[in-house]
């Protein structure tokens, strides 16, 4: 008995001891701001109590007990935890530079990266502004480990080829694009300072988007504004010039008259330049054609926030010409924007964003045969600019092939501009039933109007060249006006319409439950408004020059007897997504899409897409709590069957739609035709995505995360050759798409992050990232089990190949083994057709004593084996430095830019050519006679390996101090050089030359090559 | 505490009127909505008014505009011309059969095979649905149709022999394997068929020039049992033709491969060709202009009355010795660029096996203003499929050869010769084999560069004495690509010889 009274005082003094309870209250701030942080979380560590802050960063929490700890938690801010010992307790909090917390798009919602299950990068907006990219995807090259992105020209406005672990497909490879939530497929129109972030989704988790999700999702989020914030303005201007990243060494006047002499003496031909010693140095065609050109950018956004809205209002305009052509090929952009949201009721959120840009894009034949560099490498060095009339010289008759003309008069009567009005827009409501119920719904929409216009002046090159548009110089300035003007307008429409349930628990604080149902409606149409032609245009000016003002015109779309709607696809999709966490530490997330669309065949509307992905944070558990070395552990892994819908539309039909044109009477008589043959089963492209990562932290201060991932596609969709009998080859009729091809991709992403501050004014920044690829096709179901595509030379088979056993767009071509040195080595060799001394020798694959297409083997492919980026800044008092760079290994280029007739110029590396036994063991001899050196081999197949400086830049913030009593909050001057040096092998103009082609990429015809930049520029915040 | 009430029944009213508003937003679409109808007609829904036969007939016509390559090669492989073109391995395949060294795998081959089957699928659409509606004028169009179905199968039969037969049905996807060969001589009986239904439902003349006539049928017939040597039935129908008095010869030779020329009573029938449209490299058989022309033309040229081209399809010496010193049509036929050159200052370059002589019915001339790049392949000149001269020596060969007549055979080929030398004094008096070897030399003469040489010289048992290279029993068929075989099931047995 006494020992329980002893033992109820004992606990009765140490309640009253240790169990004082005390109401806290107090104010929650931002660290940097001072503003109040409404919506925090604050709770007492291990209980159920908790509140959270008001509109004025108020909360209060009753009887807490003293001594216990109050956790400070808040989206995107570092959660701080302060132990009660008063009863006011206010407390500021920092924005949260772990990446941990960092908030990552999954689709229709958002997720701490802690939680992420799946393979999600994120490029956030300051990396976004020290690269300065004239279009997005140049800020994605180099920065997330799977993502390769080539540039399909160097060209202003030019498209860049995205592609995210892989070649998934030998159609469209294009990932999904989303801008909050609205499809876009051109990135040229979005302005890259109204980027907040990028999220790239590389794996199952990709899923979400079910049959959209196989070439991977990347979803960017436009700046919106904030409440309660006051009216702040943010501004950036830059400019500087660009040139060429490189010229190709030519030979000059005098060593190009000299192999030409060699060359047809070695064909006893009468040599064409008898008097070499006058000739000089020539024309310097690519100094020419090359010229220094303008950019410049300038932008605004005005953010501003009240109680219950916030406004983000910006507008930008960028000028960017080309490094060839001066004026004629350039890109100018304004864009608008306004983004508005509010609180209608406390519960129900309206979000609108809305999107107008302007595009005006001129452009030059490039990458081409007869393009403009391709010229400007093929001229002869002996003709001049102009001749003494002061008119454009003429291409030789002879010699050049009836391609290559006087690049600069080609530039010169280029006239072309594409213009685009483009409208996006996107509104959403967000409605908070319950504490822990939302619904959701948006309606976005994409309007845009493509107005094209070119002008094709009377011109005449020179005899016979296929550019020609009137026989002979006389004609030129004869009565008749054989010039044309072409104008066409294309409508392109689409919106999409989703709507999902949010359902957010968490159960006993430990059962983390977040489910998702929703649907979502998707409809896109291209349709023709405009095609027509002017013949005899009139004017002084391009502008001038139009369909209405020529002598007699054409319409193109009232001939062709074709409907005017080119595509109509829609989707239906319902999907559902389940996310669990069993104490923060065993994730699980489990999605399944049911996706309909009308692309596919009758049997194949509507497809199931289940992916999966879970993850167990290590780092959490008891045996790594206190680590201080490991401070974030988790392992991951997903799997799941996702799909590609980007096939054309009707192909399950046949349709008379093909071309069917005869002449009655002197006149084109319009009938109609059966288009291409139908394949009634036709489905999506299936693919089934494994992923296993995991990512580290260590110290605090490095961040280290590996991917393993195989990812295989089936069901490509091929077109494989058909029997001739079935009459394919008729106009405007073509072969079915069948699903018979799959392709494998495989490879590991390592990606590591390393920050470090060193005492106050030191703090740097390291991110190196590289990823290995290895692309092999497995299968191929056409009859012949090869596709074939690309073109090398003039009338040579196509180089590339799509084969089971290879990486996708292989180069399939003759194998070389030295030179022959004199007519011994020729004769004991297998026949080869017009093989001489000095000529290259073939292998003989297959050992039948004869040299020719059946000895091609597997000569190389345009696939890099590994990509690796490498960005260093560092932050030292009011000066700021970054670097990124960018490399590429083992992919190969088809060096396809040399005309190879009698009177073509040549790179300097003809000089090294054999004239005489012993002198040359890898470079054939000169000659105009016909020897096999031309034909498709590894002769013509170049390492493209590269390492490029993509951008450095050396900034410096003007102090608080200079700037107290201006008004303004931040002041920044900036130097940066894009592209500064690039490190490769490759003979060509650019090693990352690619139209981007899956079967006949890599192939180089005079590339335009990626701008060297040279900027200067601020930003100043009010 | 009503406005209190109030408030709150309105914010239980819009609570409401949401989760209504996002309920029915889930239920709002059914998966109709992803049916969508294509705006173009399907295969099924057409032929549905005359618009839509008249259409298809047009498509059908088109075809024919891709037999320049058909017409350049009987030229090619036979002992008038030689490949030429820039250099040795110009065009692979027109070289290997220049020099009779073509094997199954030949690009040129393969894409007669695939354009005739096309012309005969598009035909064969319209038949199919022949009985669909009926309308006035309708057997015109079947008439028309069945010409062309019998023109592509010439083609055919004359290239490759044995080869599938599709009557009235297009040969469908997936059918290609249970095609077998058919034996030319079922070929040739749906020949015969379609051209007798044409003949007899075709007008003599027709308003839109390019249209297939009554005449066209019978001189297509003729040729067909001509090549069959169904001599007695080539007379009978050619005699129809020469008697209907529609067709004659016109006095100089020199205007019928003009533009003037185009379309006149001499055309039997004409192959139509403009130059208003746009052609390049990436569809060759949608040009609608005349690629043979462009190809066959004077290469790097530069002077009066001709344009240039890429020196294909060059006549050699023997051709022009085959002619007369004083046979007009020799320069009007094959033009001597050297003799040319000196007498006007041309200048001109030299390709592969330049010669010194080109096709001058068919080169390029001064083009005209509204002619649209490249032009190199949009070249006008119309072919002269049919040519009454052709049909005046068809006839006299039946009735030779066949022993039917021959004052009447004599007579129709000194029609031809006294046309070409304008007097009589150059007539044939031979009979018997004479008259036979005599008719044979005035074919190559008058004929020459329009594409029949090769396949006179087959059917006629000449070819192995008269072209280098040419195995007996091998080279009078070429063969099926060895793809093609491939691709329908690899069912077809090979031409002999390949």
């Amino acid at each position: 008995m006494r020992k329980l009274i002893i033992l109820i005082s004992f606990t009765f003094i140490t309640n009253l001891g240790f169990a004082q309870n005390i109401n806290v209250k107090g104010v929650v701030t931002d660290a940097v701001t001072g503003e109040t942080l409404p919506g925090v979380n604050v709770i007492v560590k291990n209980s159920q109590k908790g509140d959270i802050t008001d509109f004025d960063g108020n909360y209060k929490i009753s009887a807490v007990p003293k001594g216990s700890i109050l956790v400070f938690s808040y989206l995107g801010y570092q959660t701080k935890e302060v132990v009660v010992d008063k009863e006011t307790i206010s407390t500021s909090l920092e924005e949260s530079s772990e990446t941990l917390d960092e908030i990552v798009v999954i689709g229709y919602g958002t997720q701490r990266k802690k939680e992420v299950t799946g393979a999600v990068s994120v490029v956030g907006s300051e990396t976004i502004e020290n690269l300065k990219p004239t279009r997005i995807e140049q800020a994605l090259q180099g920065q997330v480990a799977g993502v390769n992105i080539t540039a399909s020209s160097g060209a202003p406005g030019a498209a860049s080829n995205i592609r995210i672990r892989g070649i998934s497909t030998n159609g469209n490879n294009n990932p999904l694009i989303l801008v909050d939530g609205n499809v876009i497929e051109d990135l040229s129109v979005v302005n890259p300072s109204d980027i907040e972030s990028i999220n790239v989704l590389k794996d199952a988790t990709a899923g979400i988007y079910g049959v959209r999700g196989a070439n991977g999702v990347i979803l960017i989020t436009t700046k919106s504004g904030r409440k309660d914030t006051d009216f702040k303005v943010v501004l950036n201007y830059y400019t500087g010039f660009q040139q060429t990243t490189r010229k190709i060494p030519l030979l000059n006047a005098t060593e190009y008259a000299l192999l030409a002499n060699e060359a047809f003496a070695a064909n006893a031909e009468t040599i064409p330049f008898p008097n070499v010693g006058s000739l000089g140095e020539g024309t310097d065609w690519q100094d020419e054609v090359f010229k220094n050109a303008l950019v410049r950018s300038m932008d605004f956004t005005i953010n501003k926030g009240t109680e219950k809205s916030s406004y983000s209002l910006g507008a930008s305009h960028l000028d960017q010409y080309g490094i060839v052509g001066a004026g004629k090929s350039n890109f100018k952009r304004t864009t608008l924007k306004f983004n508005f949201s509010t609180e209608i009721l406390k519960n129900l959120k309206l979000t609108t964003s809305s999107i107008f840009t302007n595009t005006k894009r001129k452009s030059l034949s490039e990458n081409a045969l007869g393009s403009v560099l391709f010229n400007a490498l093929n001229m002869p060095a002996t003709t001049t600019v102009k001749d003494d009339l002061g008119a454009y010289s003429l291409a030789p008759t002879t010699g050049v092939g009836i391609e290559v003309i006087n690049p600069i008069a080609q530039t010169e009567n280029t006239f072309n501009e594409a213009i685009v009005d483009k409208f996006s827009g996107g509104y959403g409501l967000n409605y908070k039933i319950t504490d822990h119920l939302s619904v959701e719904s948006r309606f976005q929409f994409n309007y845009a109007a493509v107005n094209s216009k070119y002008y094709a002046p009377e011109v005449y090159y020179g005899g016979g060249k296929v550019f020609n548009s009137v026989n002979n110089l006389a004609a030129l300035t004869d009565d008749v006006n054989s010039s044309t003007v072409g104008e066409s307008k294309q409508e392109f429409k689409d919106y999409t319409f989703d709507s999902f349930i949010k359902y957010e628990r968490i159960f006993n604080d430990i059962h983390d439950v977040k489910a998702l149902f929703g649907m979502s409606v998707f409809r896109s149409q291209g349709v023709n408004l405009r095609n027509e032609l002017g013949i005899g245009a009139n004017g002084t000016s391009f502008s001038e020059y139009s369909v209405a003002s020529s002598d007699s015109s054409q319409d193109n779309l009232a001939l062709a007897n074709r409907s005017r709607r080119f595509f109509d696809s829609r989707l239906l999709s319902y999907f559902s997504r389940l996310q669990y966490s069993y104490e923060g530490k065993y994730l699980l997330s489990a999605v399944i899409r049911r996706d309909g669309s009308s692309n596919f065949g009758p049997q194949n509307k509507f497809g199931f897409f289940p992916t999966g992905s879970v993850g167990w944070i290590a780092s959490d558990e008891s045996f790594l709590e206190d680590s201080s070395t490991i401070n974030f552990l988790k392992f991951r892994a997903s799997y799941g069957i996702i799909g590609n819908d980007r096939i054309a539309s009707f192909r399950y039909l046949s349709l008379v739609n093909g071309e069917g044109v005869y002449v009655f009477n002197n006149q084109l008589s319009f009938g109609q035709a059966l288009g291409s043959i139908a394949n009634p089963e036709i489905r999506w492209e299936k693919q089934k995505p494994f992923d296993v990562g995991v990512d580290i932290g260590l110290f605090d201060k490095v961040d280290i995360t590996v991917d393993y991932f195989n990812k295989k596609t089936e069901d490509l969709l091929v077109q494989p050759e058909v029997s001739g009998i079935l009459g394919a080859t008729a106009p405007g009729s073509g072969g079915p798409l069948v699903n018979a091809g799959t392709v494998e991709n495989e490879g590991i992403e390592f990606s590591i992050n390393y920050k470090e501050t060193i005492g106050e004014d030191f703090k740097f920044n390291l991110n190196y990232n590289f990823t290995t690829l290895k692309n092999e096709v497995l299968y191929v179901g056409s009859d012949t089990g090869i596709l074939q595509g690309g073109s090398f030379g003039v009338g040579q088979d196509p180089p590339s190949r799509m084969e089971a056993g290879f990486p996708i767009g292989y180069f399939y071509g003759l194998q070389t083994n030295g030179i022959f040195q004199n007519q011994a080595e020729v004769d004991a060799h297998a026949t080869q057709a017009n093989a001489n001394p000095g000529d290259i020798r073939f292998v003989d694959q297959n050992e039948d004593g004869l040299i020719n297409g059946d000895d091609r083997i597997n000569i190389g492919d345009p696939i890099p084996s590994i990509t690796m980026g490498l960005n260093l800044s560092f932050d030292y008092k009011s000066f700021d430095f970054n670097m990124y760079a960018f490399a590429s290994i083992g992919n190969e280029i088809v060096r396809n830019y040399e005309r190879n007739q009698p009177l073509t110029n040549r790179s300097v590396y003809f000089l090294d050519r054999w004239t005489g036994e012993g002198t040359s063991t890898t470079f054939p001899r000169v000659t105009t006679g016909s020897t096999s050196n031309t034909l498709f081999s590894d002769f013509y197949v170049e390492d493209g390996s590269f390492a490029r400086l993509q951008n450095i830049q050396l900034g410096y913030t003007f102090s608080d101090d200079s700037l107290m009593g201006t008004g303004i909050d931040k002041l920044r001057f900036y130097l940066s050089a894009s592209n500064l040096v690039t490190l490769t092998k490759y003979k060509g103009f650019d090693p990352t030359t690619s139209n981007g082609a899956p079967i006949g990429g890599g192939i180089d015809q005079g590339f335009y090559p990626s701008p060297k930049t040279f900027l200067i520029g601020f930003n100043v915040n009010f | 505490m009503l406005i209190f009430k109030m408030k709150k029944m309105k914010k239980l009213y819009i609570k409401i009127s949401m989760i209504i508003i996002s309920l029915t937003a889930f239920t709002a679409c059914s998966d109709d909505f992803v049916n969508v109808d294509s705006n173009d007609v399907t295969s099924e829904d057409f032929f549905n008014s005359e618009e839509d036969y008249q259409n298809a007939l047009i498509g059908a016509y088109d075809l024919l505009q891709s037999t320049w390559i058909n017409a350049m090669l009987g030229e090619i492989a036979s002992d008038n011309t030689l490949a030429g073109g820039e250099s040795a391995t110009d065009v692979i395949g027109i070289q290997e059969i220049d020099d009779m060294i073509h094997t199954p795998v030949n690009n040129d081959l393969r894409g007669i095979w695939g354009l005739m089957f096309a012309g005969i699928n598009r035909t064969n659409f319209i038949l199919e649905f022949q009985d669909k509606i009926d309308f006035s004028g309708k057997n015109q169009i079947i008439a028309q149709a069945r010409f062309l179905r019998a023109y592509y199968y010439f083609e055919l039969v004359k290239w490759f022999g044995d080869v599938p037969l599709a009557i009235d049905k297009q040969i469908l996807f997936g059918e290609e394997s249970s095609y077998e060969r058919s034996p030319a001589s079922e070929v040739y009986s749906l020949i015969e068929q379609d051209l007798m239904f044409a003949s007899d439902n075709l007008p003599s003349v027709q308003t839109e020039a390019g249209r297939v006539t009554k005449g066209a049928a019978q001189a297509l017939l003729g040729k067909a049992y001509l090549y069959q040597d169904k001599f007695s039935e080539a007379a009978q129908v050619l005699e129809a033709l020469i008697q209907s008095g529609t067709y004659s010869l016109v006095t100089d030779y020199n205007t019928i491969f003009e533009e003037d020329g185009e379309n006149n009573v001499e055309s039997v029938f004409e192959i139509q060709y403009t130059d208003v449209e746009g052609a390049g490299f990436g569809c060759l058989q949608c040009s609608e202009g005349n690629v043979a022309v462009g190809f066959s033309g004077i290469r790097n040229y530069e002077g009066p009355d001709f344009t240039s081209g890429f020196s294909f399809n060059v006549p050699v010496q023997e051709a022009y010795d085959a002619f007369d010193n004083d046979d007009p049509r020799r320069d009007i036929a094959i033009l001597d660029i050297n003799a040319w050159a000196a007498s006007t200052g041309a200048t001109f370059g030299t390709g592969n096996e330049h010669t010194g002589y080109f096709n001058r019915k068919y080169i390029p001339r001064t083009r005209s203003s509204n002619a649209l790049p490249d032009l190199n392949l949009t070249n006008p000149n119309n072919y002269r499929a049919i040519r009454y001269a052709d049909v005046l020596l068809m006839a006299a060969e039946a009735n030779n050869r066949g022993g039917l007549n021959e004052s009447k055979a004599q007579e129709y080929l000194n029609q031809v010769r006294r046309r070409a030398f304008g007097d009589e004094l150059h007539d044939v008096t031979a009979s018997g084999s004479s008259l036979t070897n005599a008719i044979y030399l005035e074919r190559r003469l008058e004929l020459v560069g329009e594409g029949h040489r090769f396949f006179d010289l087959v059917r006629t048992g000449k070819a192995a004495q008269e072209i280098n290279g040419f195995q007996e029993g091998k080279h009078e068929l070429f063969p099926i690509p060895a793809i093609e075989i491939q691709l329908a099931g690899n069912v077809w047995a090979q031409n002999p010889g390949y």
